[in-house]
């Protein structure tokens, strides 16, 4: 259970790495929303993840 | 052409921007995550373990921490003390040090653990702005400590699930609970990893022969269990419910409450109450400790209104000082369960005198009431603190002793997830 429980933990870490990577994506290329807003607003929301994926927060 | 070139540059220095402001807070909460307090341990010192010597699992895990025992060599009642199962309370803790670092053993043996979810104390709460540290003034300049969350970190244990089902009670709580110390009694040695600390803990009481077992907490003054004892009335027929599943409550042989309330009555110094620990309520320490283990269980609540969710603003000072007007207002419309007063407020000598005292108290009426459980032992006390306050001298710096100190070189600990330097 303990192995099942790291695992997890650390599949979620990879999950967290593969949004995160989408939104950089997103960030530079993407067919719709194509303002300075969102802009913005996927930079924004790159740093939770990014934060996560370094064990910083 | 041009158009394109002139976006993409503007996307970069988006991205710049984003990623400065990642690194400042990123710098923050490195700082907190990694910070490392420093603590002269008394002489009395005979042994270091960690929770990884009752759980190996935890080895080299946020939730191995250090466990103190004093071991005076004569026999008499074994005492372990619990700081920190809550960081964002942390009164408990610094009443832990101070025990740690003054203590004088003369029969019996006292256990210390001074950060039990150690993960919990290197993050703040998520929503809540506050602050990381508060420092404590003394002689030697200002020492910090952390403040912390309720919570295990979810670094070191992510994801929750949708409900938190206890076990083996099998009770549905929150589904953050699944990360609360004090929600995951009596735990599991092959559970979640807050579940194996809770275990650990578990383990401490009951391969140390644990007779009195004290859990250090702070609540909230609109929490009406706050500036109180909590103690079983009745302990789960263990036997009864691992041969049926089902849970049967009897009166214990030993009664905890019944010291509680005499300790409760006999504190003239402070207000404090005492309550009897539910039997459907599952995870907490007044409850599952009891339940799963021999010893006399109690937990014990100072007022902490830094953690009321109608203060001011969350300083350092509201911390330290616990002085907020608003909490004064609801306070004068009868709203709040401890006689509070701005003026006084409920600073942070006070609480943790409560606690040095609070626990006293247990310790004096268990040895009254159960003479083979003696435990004969000294730390400062609240009106030690006083004394000192009405001196205009901080009182927690007061009795912490200088970790730089060439005297102290010897004794110097340094608390964290694993050993470091010289511990």
């Amino acid at each position: 259970m303990v192995f099942m429980e790291n695992l997890i933990h650390i599949l979620y870490f990879v999950m967290a790495g593969l949004i995160g990577a989408s939104f950089l994506k997103s960030f530079f290329k993407r067919k719709k929303n194509k303002g300075i807003v969102f802009d913005i607003m996927y930079a924004y929301c790159i740093i939770p993840f990014l934060l996560r994926i370094l064990y910083i927060k | 052409m041009e158009n394109t070139k002139k976006r993409l540059i503007i996307k970069i220095v988006i991205l710049v921007i984003a990623l400065a402001i990642a690194a400042v807070a990123a710098v923050d909460f490195w700082t907190l995550r990694h910070y490392k307090e420093k603590i002269v341990t008394s002489p009395y010192l005979t042994e270091v373990k960690w929770f990884s010597d009752y759980v190996p699992s935890l080895k080299n895990t946020w939730l191995d921490t250090p466990v103190f025992i004093f071991d005076s060599g004569v026999e008499g009642g074994t005492v372990f003390l619990n700081g920190c199962p809550h960081p964002y309370e942390p009164a408990s803790t610094m009443a832990a040090y101070l025990m740690i670092e003054n203590i004088e053993v003369e029969k019996g043996k006292v256990i210390i653990v001074p950060r039990c979810n150690f993960s919990g104390s290197t993050e703040g709460m998520a929503g809540d702005a506050y602050p990381m540290f508060f420092s404590v003034e003394t002689e030697w300049g200002e020492e910090k400590y952390k403040i912390g969350d309720r919570y295990t970190n979810p670094l070191d244990q992510w994801p929750d699930p949708f409900t938190y089902v206890n076990y083996p009670s099998g009770q549905n709580l929150a589904y953050q609970d699944i990360r609360n110390l004090n929600r995951t009694y009596p735990g599991r040695e092959n559970g979640t990893i807050s579940e194996r600390a809770a275990y650990a803990v578990m383990e401490i009481i009951r391969q140390e022969n644990v007779d009195i077992a004290i859990d250090m907490h702070e609540a909230e003054i609109l929490y009406p269990v706050t500036s109180t004892y909590v103690a079983p009335a009745k302990v789960l027929d263990r036997e009864h419910f691992l041969e049926t599943g089902e849970m049967v409550y009897v009166e214990p042989e030993e009664s905890s409450l019944d010291i509680a309330m005499m300790a409760a009555m006999n504190i003239d110094q402070f207000l404090m109450k005492c309550s009897a620990s539910p039997n459907t309520l599952h995870g907490l320490s007044h409850r599952e400790w009891a339940d799963w283990s021999d010893a006399l269980t109690f937990l014990m609540e100072t007022p902490e209104i830094f953690i009321d969710k109608i203060t001011g603003p969350r300083t350092e000072d509201l911390m330290y000082t616990g002085s907020d007007e608003f909490l004064q207002r609801v306070t004068d419309k009868g709203l709040t369960y401890f006689p509070y007063e701005m003026e006084f407020g409920t600073p942070m000598w006070y609480r943790v005198g409560r606690h040095l005292s609070g626990a006293m108290e247990i310790i004096n009426w268990a040895s009254l009431f159960y003479p083979e459980k003696e435990c004969i032992v000294s730390w400062p006390l609240y009106e030690d603190m006083e004394e000192i306050e009405n001196q205009g001298i901080d009182s927690v710096g007061y009795f912490l002793k200088n970790p730089n100190a060439p005297e102290n070189k010897d004794n110097v600990f340094t608390v964290y997830y694993k050993p470091v330097d010289n511990n």
